[in-house]
């Protein structure tokens, strides 16, 4: 069989971080060919280059060659790769909320009335709705989903919504090449099946299919060919009948050399904080009635793909999104999700999005610091009227200057403005503010993403510093497994907005591949 | 110091500005026109338009867009002299008795006003905007029907009604102007006014070093960060925009003191334009303000205003300046917003 596509050394850079490194990838008419890897392995940037996305070319552009059919091709727009045969489910819908379902699957393509073609032109003739529908629904029906086509997109759920961004692909007649990203996320394990199906008759009729999944099984199941991504690179490839799950598990998540390093211990404290049935309304990222108990003086990791909730947790607790459920907090409940009740209490939260949540960007380093400490515990307050009271300018600068010097933040004063620094030392700034508060539980979310080696191991040390010092309880939420197995005393899975297993920071990798993947047991 | 300080270099609006101000300057010299004399008035027009400038300053960081519903407080402090003429209070007890009255009818007007606007946030500009035209006709129907009793403030005919301008003549016209006027040969510096004016500036600077100017200034910078740490929201927005109102007010009654007459009925409307093209001229982006900005810019746009009138007059085509001025002025605005718009859309 010839090859429908082929990538040749391909590598990618965002601002100089590189996202794809050397790719070298081939697509056989009628072969699956599954790609799997953890978050931030380069997976949607390899798309975002196939499909044409305008990204990449405002981000800089790619290197290296994608043969199409034997031609050379360099997609510059999604409108450009539709016309070659390319098309594409997305992971997050590219639906139109407030078309009906059979407008959404023919939208571009509608089936148009004879008589006003030839009066107006195809363009401007009239659409012809009781054949798109008609169409429409036969092509739902091979998905095996019988809803009616009149429906608004914006009511569905979000299975059917899959289903109909699907079938507006599968519709299309001159499609070749069509790119999945993690088109059964959202289904049932039923409705995932049926899909496959679907896709495995769509692929022998010559169509070649590139598949992303966070669900290895599957992969394992309709591959042809797995290629496994990690850190922007291909490491390893595997042939149908080759594919073994707990590999592709190991060959995600990967070893890397460590450095800052807690042993785990085991605390036999009493709970400071457990949750029951708490789920958090974060778009994109929901809790969904998660149980957790958190005990005095540990480091407890949250790792979970991405949108399967771990980074809501903190923010559900800040009142940052809508949050329900019971939270027993030191013997307490806590009725009200209220940062500044929450953060009186001794609870803080320092966020993954440093630009979105994390600083403020115009101020100077020190006010980064000394704000949340000034504003909700009135440190560094002269004695005045409050809301009032002046800031004692001494007092807070000599704090900052301690801090700088302790947590080595490179500034050339602490009046610069912090969106002058690099991103670990905004990092460095932020934990410097937690540090300020000083509170009991610390909540952290993605410390390390997006900032250098050392400065991510000097971050580190210092969350197990401030644990093992002043006997602060830390609960860390990352993507980065084995940074969570070396400072973490236990390590909770989350999938689906609810806590999948608790594991020892021991446990082998492929056990956490597999629990972060939803597959049970030893396959 | 830092909101005393022009952080950001000379951009576009303010080349055009200084350029456009450069040629009038030469042609007033040219003219021979009264360079002085000029001099003298636009210190006066400075502090006359500069204190609605200011009142912008406080909205703008926290957020809350820049004060499109201006005529919200500009009515706060028509009020306040109205009645404080009513009762034909003169010269100094009549100026302080419409200040005092301006702030606690500002500050109620200000309250209503900031509570509307939290609910529309981040449409604050074109919500402030129809606030402002509504509240108008209501204002007139007040101005129409509250029981005034001077006669001085009434339609002469009829007896009924206050006048569209009610002059302060009797009252408490420069009274501010000619306070602790200081003549230096043809120069005259009003300290006074200009001291008044500094006191505004150093409250405001004073107010944004306080643990509440710092949570409102770090909502309008970064509103997720401060609901994070703790801040309440609308708390610190109302607060800015109370202050904003209140300043408003006093601003409105320098103005007329200054003009000579209190401007009823539909003139709040032609206030607020001038006075964001003013901020934004300074070189503030519409997103947050520094005092020096709103002060340079006040400065910049009233001596243009200044200067156009009688250089028209003088070369007798009279449309030309004038046409430029609208001009620059609006375009300053439409400049400003584009500019806004594309670093949000860089920013994420």
């Amino acid at each position: 069989m010839e090859n429908i596509l082929e990538v040749k050394e391909l590598s990618k850079a965002y601002h100089g971080v590189p996202a794809l490194i050397d790719i070298n990838l081939s697509v056989k008419a009628g072969e699956i060919h599954g790609i799997v890897g953890a978050n931030g392995s380069g997976k949607s940037t390899l798309m975002n280059i196939l499909f044409g996305n305008p990204i990449v070319r405002e981000t800089g552009g790619y290197q290296g060659e994608i043969l199409y059919r034997g031609r050379r091709i360099h997609p510059k727009s999604c409108g450009e790769a539709i016309r070659l045969g390319i098309g594409m489910a997305h992971q997050e819908f590219a639906l139109v909320p407030d078309l009906t379902i059979a407008e959404n699957i023919k939208l571009g393509r509608e089936r148009t009335w004879k008589f006003t073609d030839r009066l107006f032109g195809p363009k401007y003739s009239f659409v012809d709705r009781k054949r798109n529908a008609a169409g429409a629904a036969q092509v739902l029906h091979k998905l095996g989903l019988d809803v009616d086509v009149g429906i608004k997109v914006i009511n569905l759920a979000t299975n059917t919504k899959q289903f109909v961004e699907l079938a507006r692909e599968i519709d299309r007649r001159d499609i070749q090449l069509l790119l999945l990203d993690e088109p059964t996320a959202v289904l049932s394990k039923r409705d995932g099946l049926k899909l496959i199906e679907v896709l495995m008759e769509m692929s022998q009729a010559g169509l070649g299919i590139i598949f992303i999944s966070h669900r290895l099984e599957e992969v394992g199941h309709i591959c042809d060919r797995v290629t496994v991504l990690r850190d922007g690179r291909v490491v390893s490839r595997y042939n149908k009948g080759e594919i073994s799950i707990s590999q592709l598990a190991r060959d995600m998540i990967g070893h890397r050399v460590n450095k800052a390093i807690a042993p785990a211990r085991d605390l036999n404290t009493r709970p400071v904080i457990s949750f029951r049935q708490f789920s958090v309304d974060m778009p994109g990222e929901a809790l969904k009635g998660l149980d957790l108990t958190v005990f005095e003086g540990e480091i407890l990791g949250l790792i979970s793909l991405s949108g399967h909730g771990k980074l809501a947790l903190g923010y559900g607790l800040m009142g940052l999104y809508p949050a329900a459920g019971e939270v027993i907090y030191k013997h307490q409940r806590i009725d009200q999700m209220d940062a500044r009740a929450n953060i009186r209490k001794g609870i803080y939260v320092l966020p993954d999005d440093r630009q979105g949540l994390g600083i403020l960007p115009e101020h100077s380093l020190a006010d980064n610091i000394i704000f949340t400490g000034n504003q909700v515990k009135n440190l560094f307050a002269k004695n005045m009227v409050r809301p009032f009271g002046f800031l004692d300018q001494k007092k807070a600068d000599l704090h900052v200057g301690q801090l700088v010097d302790e947590l080595e933040i490179k500034c050339t004063s602490i009046k610069q403005k912090i969106r002058e620094l690099s991103g670990g030392n905004q990092q460095k700034v932020c934990m410097a503010r937690a540090l300020t508060v000083d509170p009991k539980l610390l909540f952290v979310a993605e410390p390390t993403r997006g900032i250098d080696i050392s400065a991510k191991e000097k971050i580190l040390k210092l969350l197990i510093d401030l644990n093992r010092t002043k006997q602060t309880t830390i609960v860390i939420a990352s993507s980065e497994l084995d940074e969570l197995k070396r400072v973490c005393d236990r390590i909770a899975v989350l999938v689906e907005g609810k806590v999948f297993k608790i594991l020892s920071p021991d446990s082998p990798e492929v056990e956490f591949g597999l629990a972060l993947a939803d597959e049970k047991g030893n396959q | 110091m830092k909101l005393m300080m022009n952080t950001d270099c000379i951009k576009p609006p303010q080349i055009i500005i200084l350029i456009f101000l450069a040629v009038l300057l030469g042609l007033a010299h040219f003219l021979k026109m009264d360079l002085a004399g000029l001099f003298n008035e636009s210190l006066i027009k400075l502090v006359m338009n500069g204190v609605l400038v200011l009142s912008l300053i406080p909205m703008l960081n926290a957020g809350a867009g820049m004060n499109f519903g201006l005529p919200v407080g500009i009515t706060g402090g028509l009020i306040g002299m109205c009645i404080a003429v009513n009762f034909r209070l003169a010269g100094w007890p009549g100026f302080l008795m419409s200040l005092l009255l301006s702030v606690v009818i500002c500050g109620i007007l200000g309250w209503i006003y900031g509570l509307i606007l939290n609910r529309v946030k981040g449409r604050e500009e074109i919500a402030g905007t129809f606030i402002g035209l509504s509240l108008i006709p209501l204002m007139n129907y007040f101005w129409t029907l509250a029981p005034f009793q001077n006669r001085q403030m009434l339609y002469p005919i009829g007896g009924q009604g206050l006048r569209p301008k009610i002059t302060l003549e009797p009252y408490f016209y420069n009274i501010l102007d000619n306070f602790s006027l200081v003549k230096l040969g043809a120069l005259e510096i009003p300290l006074g006014l200009l001291g008044f004016y500094g006191l505004i500036c150093l409250g405001l600077y004073l107010f944004f070093r306080t643990k509440a100017g710092r949570a409102a200034m770090a909502t309008g910078e970064n509103e997720a960060f401060a609901r994070l740490s703790g801040i309440d929201i609308a708390g610190a927005r109302l607060l800015a925009i109370i202050l904003s109102t209140v300043i408003a007010g006093i601003g409105i009654c320098v103005y007329s003191q200054s003009y000579g007459f209190i401007q009823l009925y539909d003139a709040p409307l032609a206030m607020y334009f001038p006075a964001i093209s003013a901020v934004l001229i300074g070189g503030s982006t519409g997103r947050r303000a520094f005092i020096f900005q709103a002060v340079l810019g006040a400065y910049l746009l009233q001596t243009i205003y200044l200067l156009t009138v009688p250089i028209a007059n003088e070369i007798l085509i009279p449309e030309i300046t004038e046409i430029l001025r609208t001009l620059i002025t609006y375009s300053i605005i439409l400049y400003a917003l584009l500019y806004r718009e594309r670093q949000r859309g860089i920013g994420h």
